[in-house]
Formats: structure tokens, sequence, C-alpha cells
């Protein structure tokens, strides 16, 4: 028998069934992969394994088996949860070192010199023996993250339950967290149970189940899942039935195609999966723009702009320009200022040293800005939406808000939704949204007003690879159409690959600035663009 | 239960409480209520804004405009020849609550025994306050009328008290204690509310789920910082009674003490059931407040004495604590019988087991699993 055995659980939730007749099983010192769209039940089973919620069916762990959360009492000392959201176990204002007894504590551990090894081996693994005395609340998200999986992993659970523990972390400290995952598999055997968004992590898991509206319909390892759609892969071209769909760097279709076959990676799965079920993916539309006033070539210039925190500089004489027609990537460690320096570009933070011109206006004050937010548009990490209001409510008050004429302002609502694909979803509420909808329907809130530059903070974090692949469908048609500049923040290093030109942030300080092809040409031992991210990150470290 | 798990969780409560300065809510709610309620409700009416306009300017009619400026409940001014019309402008714009025009030739008329008239107008804005400054005056001629011609009595009619055992007949002492009550019911079932569904909301209580920290632990960690914290406010509030609104105390200090530690566990009680069914912040504490506030006021014994109500009313107010914990403590100030009085010994037994009551059954609705 296996270490961890999950036979046919079944979780509802009010009635619906979120995961139906799921069965999983590890061996001693396995990670497992859970991988599905946003809603496709992984959260729901790793509560079931955790013993948090209620289900139909059986866990057994070690050889003890439980089928309700009563009964998984006995086994929580064992199990590690780490559920989904960026640190959401972790209290805003108690410090990092205040986390570590907190949980070594309601954990019934012995304080002892053992412990206190541990923890500080715990803290230099995840990079926080720095920051020990910040409070949570003040972590950038990645160190959150580390934060959170460490104080999961301090009574050293032998059974270890991740809900997207990647998801918005930087390519750097994922690794870092994997390091931490590969040390405790090896010296303690911990069998590892991981959902994430990022499939060549999960390329890297001894077995991966791919989830889909409830049920597992594939599982294996990478190798394996791929061979079944090797077949269905083929290197970029264009569609030209509803049974084939091109993506980035991919073709999908169930047809066969003259051009010749790739090499397919996990995200095949979902794409082929999508098309053998019939699911209509809606092709992404942008049609040219109403209003007909003029973009400036240059829309941001940035010299020399900073921003400090106390003795803490966030962002160090940063000079960036941004042209029309020009998708920007900003990327960076967590932490490594993306967020402060947009934040600046919009006014929500002081600037502290450095000038800043902005659609051809050089920005001293906040009445300097006053003319120039009709013609910004901004989508937050969060997706500022009211939760209680309607998607069309939502997006008629965005609209009222820029001033736009209520018969105007529908009329473009309704089109937004029939070419951006969420018509279905006009009268529901944000959090009845899968996310890759919800990722849409705020850029079209942001698109209103037609602004002449978007700035975009980390919108595809936790978003399933066929959303994210309209998303950016999405972008490179408003490139086109409308000829506006794009500033991009993501972790997804495979999606810097779609932009003009990347910005590589580094603890405040901008360490490259160039095109996707002159890094490459840069550094041509890098397979990768994670390779050269990582290359920048490690050096001087 | 393991208290190290307990110490710790709490040690975590007190660190978020006061690093939030959701601690300073907790101490400035309960002051805040009672500074706004005690000055606030007045039933009483003194110092009144009288203008008496005497035409007659005799002995008598002198004799009377000075019962009225001696008065504290009269805030007296007299004039003389003052047209009618005139002094009725001075109410309309609210600058004279009561207008009492004695007409000329009062005492002539008086003295042969002859009827005679005084006029009296009042602000009646307000009906109950005009009730009242009515009483008031009708209770000041009367009385001069009956010194006055103290050979034949007449039907007289006095202000009665109000409260028996408030022979002051101070608003503070029929308010404040009942203020008491109402905000030891309030405010700790707010924070203990909040202490539980702030980590509902925020995500932190999967920590609770997942690991082994049992449901009692859980429980007496959310609890025990609300019952110490508002164990402070129980003197504060007994020091603002008695210090600032002079409402005296007769009775046993220990027994106002223990009925109000008892009266808080309910509240911490009525908290962890509202931390039950809710999931927001803003929720619990709406949801809290309407629960007890309106009991707490309703059945205070404040606005209307418990033992005229009838009915449903009577029932209603069986049915929450208030009533039994208003008893206790308007004896302890204003009466003094304490433990003495079967009434109080009898009370006092239902708070203690309501409270263990309602806090057995929180802990056995509230489930250690996602709902």
């Amino acid at each position: 028998m296996a270490e961890l055995e999950i036979r046919g659980v079944t979780v509802k939730h009010g009635g619906i069934t979120a995961v139906k007749d799921a069965s999983i099983y590890a061996e001693r010192g396995e990670i497992i992969g859970l991988i599905g769209a946003d809603g496709a039940g992984k959260s729901s089973l790793m509560h079931a394994a955790a013993g948090v919620i209620r289900f139909d069916g059986e866990v057994s762990f070690g050889g003890t088996s439980f089928g309700s959360p009563r009964e998984a009492e006995r086994l929580k000392p064992k199990i590690g949860l780490m559920p989904q959201g960026i640190g959401l176990v972790l209290y805003k204002n108690l410090t990092v070192s205040e986390h570590l007894s907190f949980f070594s504590k309601i954990r019934g551990l012995k304080e002892d010199a053992a412990l206190n090894d541990y923890k500080h081996r715990l803290l230099k693994m995840a990079g926080l023996e720095r920051f020990t005395e910040r409070p949570a609340g003040k972590l950038s998200g990645g160190m959150m993250q580390k934060l959170s999986l460490i104080c999961t992993l301090i009574h050293r659970p032998s059974l270890l339950i991740l809900d997207e523990p990647t998801t918005g972390v930087d390519p750097l400290s994922r690794l870092e967290l994997w390091k931490i995952l590969e040390e405790i598999r090896e010296s303690e055997g911990t069998v590892t149970l991981m959902s994430t968004a990022y499939m060549q992590e999960a390329e890297k898991m001894d077995r991966v189940y791919l989830f889909d509206s409830g049920t597992i319909i594939a599982s294996g390892t990478a190798e394996e899942l791929n061979e079944t759609v090797k077949g269905y892969v083929y290197e970029p071209v264009a569609c030209r039935s509803d049974r084939c769909i091109a993506a980035g760097h991919y073709t999908y279709s169930l047809d066969p195609l003259k051009t010749p076959h790739k090499e397919p990676t996990l995200e095949a799965l979902f794409f082929i999966n999508a098309l053998k079920r019939g699911v209509e993916i809606p092709e992404i539309v942008v049609s040219e723009r109403e209003s007909e006033e003029p973009i400036p070539q240059v829309v941001m210039e940035a010299k020399g702009l900073t921003k400090r925190f106390g003795d803490f500089v966030a962002d160090d004489h940063i000079d960036m320009d941004l042209k029309s027609g020009e998708i920007l990537g900003l990327l960076g460690a967590n932490g490594a200022g993306k967020t402060t320096f947009i934040k600046m570009l919009l006014g929500l933070y002081p600037i502290d040293d450095g000038e800043l011109v902005l659609l051809g206006k050089p920005i001293r004050s906040a009445e300097d800005r006053l003319g120039l937010k009709a013609r910004i548009g901004y989508v937050s990490q969060h997706f500022s939406l009211y939760k209680d209001m309607t998607v069309r409510e939502n997006l008629l008050y965005f609209a009222s808000m820029h001033g736009i004429d209520a018969k105007k302002a529908s009329s473009r609502i309704d089109r937004y939704a029939k070419e951006l694909g969420f018509t279905s979803y006009m009268d529901s509420l944000p959090t009845e949204l899968p996310l890759g909808i919800n990722q849409r329907f705020s850029v079209a809130a942001a698109l209103l007003h037609e602004p002449v530059v978007l700035f975009l903070d980390e919108p595809t974090s936790g978003v399933d690879a066929i959303a994210r692949s309209q998303f950016w469908q999405m972008l490179k048609l408003l490139k086109r159409k409308w000829g506006i500049a794009i500033l991009i923040t993501t972790h997804y290093m495979s999606e810097a690959e779609y932009c003009d030109r990347v910005v590589l942030l580094k603890e405040g300080r901008k360490v490259a600035d160039d095109s996707v092809e002159n890094l490459y040409k840069k550094h041509p031992a890098a397979k990768s663009f994670e390779e050269i991210f990582l290359h920048y990150y490690e050096d001087g470290r | 239960m393991s208290p190290g798990v307990i110490r710790a969780y709490i040690l975590k409560e007190f660190r978020e409480l006061f690093r939030s300065r959701l601690i300073l809510i907790v101490y400035i709610l309960p002051t805040m209520i009672i500074i706004l309620f005690g000055y606030g409700i007045r039933m009483e009416v003194t110092d009144a804004r009288t203008l008496i306009i005497d035409n007659d300017n005799s002995t008598i009619s002198r004799d009377l405009s000075a019962r009225f400026e001696h008065s504290r409940y009269f805030d007296t001014r007299v004039t003389s020849g003052m047209g009618e019309q005139e002094a009725l402008k001075r109410i309309k714009q609210a600058k004279v609550d009561i207008l009492i025009i004695i007409p000329d030739s009062f005492e002539k008329r008086l003295l042969h025994g002859e009827k005679t008239e005084i006029g009296v107008f009042i602000d009646g804005a307000f009906p109950v306050r005009a009730t009242t400054m009515q009483n008031y005056v009708k209770g000041v001629i009367y009385d001069a009328a009956r010194s006055l011609t103290d050979k034949k009595p007449t039907n007289l009619i006095t202000v009665n008290s109000r409260n028996l055992f408030n022979q002051s007949m101070r608003d503070e002492d029929a308010i404040v204690p009942g203020l008491i009550g109402l905000i030891l019911l309030v405010a700790p079932a707010i924070l203990s509310a909040l202490l539980i569904v702030k980590e509902k909301e925020e995500g932190t209580i999967f920590n609770f789920y997942s690991s082994p920290i049992k449901k009692s632990e859980f429980i007496v960690a959310k609890l025990v910082p609300p019952l110490i914290l508002h164990t402070v406010n129980i003197f504060i509030l007994f020091l603002w009674a008695t210090w600032l609104f002079e409402v005296p105390f007769r009775g046993s200090f220990l027994l106002y003490w223990a009925a109000s530690q008892i009266y808080i566990a309910i509240s911490l009680g009525v908290g962890l059931l509202v931390s039950i069914i809710t999931r927001t912040q803003i929720v619990a504490i709406v949801l809290t407040i309407i629960i007890t506030i309106i009991p707490g006021f309703l059945y205070s014994g404040m606005l209307m004495p418990i033992s005229s109500m009838s009915g449903e009313s009577k029932i209603e107010a069986h049915i929450y604590p208030v009533m039994y914990f208003n008893h206790i403590i308007y004896d302890t100030f204003l009466i003094g019988q304490g433990l003495d009085s079967p009434k109080n010994r009898l009370y006092l037994t239902i708070l203690f087991f309501y409270a263990i009551f309602l806090i057995l059954l929180g802990s056995r609705l509230m489930k250690k699993e996602l709902s």
C-alpha cells in the first residue's frame, strides 16, 4: 500500500460538486502535482486530504485512514497545509520571528537548541534571515509565500499539502522554494501534494494529475502525459477549423496539419483537452478605438526615479522609457521594486527623486496629473473590482467615473464583452467568475475610457494556460489596433518572450533593458528566458 | 487542553490587538457610550428658559416670580410691559421655553376672591419635555396658591416623583447603571466575534483547521483576551458612574464586580455564537450590535420599567439576560439590599447558568472545518 492513498473522494460545496470520485496515491518522498484550470477542484481535494472539509470517500496516510475532519484530527500532527492565497495564513502585524515561534508553539514543539537550529535553517533556506523583525504585512509577495511555507514546515510534517505555493512568486524564489522541498523529501521522506500554475514546475514532479471540472482526466509523469498529446502539437501556424487553436509558440490541432510537429509541454494538455471536449474558446477580437486622439511617440520617460521607505530604497534611480505601440515587460524578483515603480508612475506614491514625463508633460505635482488620468489605464495585482456588483454594474460604474455618457458606455461595454469573450458572465458577480474571465473583465474596465497607455501589474498570476494565451492575444491586438503603449509585470518568464522589450529590476536597480532577441544574443548558452533572468540574479550573489 | 498552545494563541491575540490599535476601541468605546448617553438622555428638565411678564407688579405677583427664580428647574427672567405678540415671537425663535403672563390687577382680584387667569405658553416642540415643563409650572403656581389661601385648601396637584429609590430625581441615577449593563453586553460581544471572524475572513483560520489544536483550546484562546480586557472596563465604568455622574453606590462592590464578570461571560457567548454564523467582520459587527443593543435598551429598565410590561414584551424581557443583570446593578447602586434579597440571589444564579449555556452552545456549534 502506498504511503498516501486518496480513494474516491467527493467534495460538495452547498450542493455543488467541487470534485468527484478523485483517487490519488503517493509513495514516500514523492512530489505529486495537481494541475488544471481555476475552479477545477484541486483546492477542494487538497482540503479533503488535509482534513479541513467534509467529504465522501477515504484518505489514508501511513496506514491510518480517515473519512471526515473529525477522524483526521489524529493525523493532523503529521500534516502541513498551506492553502491558496498569498500570505493567507500569516498575521499581518506579527513579525517573521514571531510567526515561527507562534507556529512552533501551537504545534507543541519542544523549545530546545535543535528547534532553534531548525528555525535558522528554515530562515536561511527562505532567505529571510535579514528580515526576522519585519511584520509579515510588509513583506513582498514572494517572501510571504516563503514564510508561509517555512511556517508549514516547522513541525516537520510527513504529509505536505501545498495549494499553489508558487503563484505570484518570482522565478528565483520559486527555485529556492523547490530547493526546500527537494531537501526535506530527501532527508525526511516527506510526501508532497502540490498544485501549480507553472507547467515547468509540474514537469519536475514525480507524477501529475490533470483536473477538469471536478474530475481527474489524466495522470502520469510529465513524459507520459506529453506522449499522449504529442500527435496534436505543431509549430505555430494559423488555424482554419474550430478543431485547432493557435497559441503563442504552438499550434494545437486534432486534425493532422502539414506543419512539422513540435515537442509538447504540459500546457498542451489544457489545449488538447479543451479541443477534445469541444469547449468553445472564444476568439479574442479588438476593434479600432472610437476616439481619434493622437498618441504621443514617447508615452513615458523616467529619469532617475527614486522611492525610499525610511532607510529602505525601493527604487534606486531608475531610467526607463515607454513608446507607443510597444509592450514593455517589467521583470524582477518579489520586492525588486516593480509595483512601487508603477505606483509612482500613477501618482499613488510620491516620487522622492528624479524626473518623470508622462504623455509629454513633466510631472512635478498632483495638479500636473489631473488631465492625464483620463488617458491612463491601470489594472492592479488584486483586480480592484466591487464584489457586490455584477460585471455589468462594475463596468457601468467605471464608465461613469470616467464621465462617459450612459448610452455610449453601454454600447462600448457590450462590444468589449463580445470581443473579449465574457458576454455570458455579464450578470454574474466577480467572485463567481473563473480567474481568467475576471482578469479580462478587469482589463475591459481599464479600457473603457480608451486610454493611450495601459499599466498592468501581474495580471496573469494564477490564471490557467488557455486564459493566459487569450490574454496575450488581446494585448497584441490592442497594441496593433490601438497603437497604445503597455507596461506589464509578470512572473511567467515564458510571457516575457511576448514583450517587445524587457526591463529587469534587481533590489531596486535596473540591471537590464533590451529586446528579448538581444538578450538571447547576449546569453547564447541560455535555453529559456528563465535562465537569462536567473543569470542576472545569480551574478554577485 | 495544552496551556502552551493557549498561551501562544493569547499572546498572538494581544500583539495583534495592540499593533492594530484595536485596543483603543476596547477602551474608548465603552467610555464614549457612557458619556454620550449619560449626558445625552435627559428626561427631566432643568433650567427651562422662562420669561415672566409681570403686568401687575404687586406683592403676590413678585412672590410668584420669586418662586420661579429660586427653582433650579427654571432659568427665569422677569420683565413688565412687554407685549404678548413680542413675547410669543421669542418662543417661535426658540429663545424662550416658557412664557408666563401675569395680568394687571392680579393681586386685587385675588384679594377680592374673584377669578383670575395667568397666561402660560409652553414650547411644545418636544411633547414629553413640554408636558414635564407644564407640570412643573402648574406645581409652582398651585404651591404658591396654597400658601396664599391657607384658609380654604384647593385641589392641589404636585409633581409626582418618578422613582421611589431616586429621591433626588436625578436622571443620572436612573440611566447610568442601565448604561453599564448595555455596554457590558455590547462591547465584549463585538470583540470576541471580531477575534474569531477576522481569522475566517483573512484565511488564517486555516492554522486552526489544519493543526492539532483542539476546539476547546481555540475557544479559550479567543475568549480570554476580551474577558481580561473588558474586566478592566468594569472598574472604569464604575468610576465614571460614581465620580463623573455622581451616582450613589449603596450596595456591595463585590456583588457589582461578580455580576458584571458573569455578564461579560454572557456577552462573550453571544459573540461566539455570532462568529459561528458570520464570515466577514463587518457583518459580525452589525449583527452583534443589532442583537445586543436593542434588547440592551428596551429591556434595560431605562425607558420603561419591566414590571409595567405585559404579554409578549414581558416574556421577551425574561428571555434576554439584560433584565436580570440590571436588577442587580440598580440594586447595588441605588438600594443596597445585595444578596439579602432572594430575587438578587435568584437572578445571579440565572445569569451564571445563562453564561455557561451560551458558551457551551457556542462550543458545540462551532466546527473545526471549512463550511
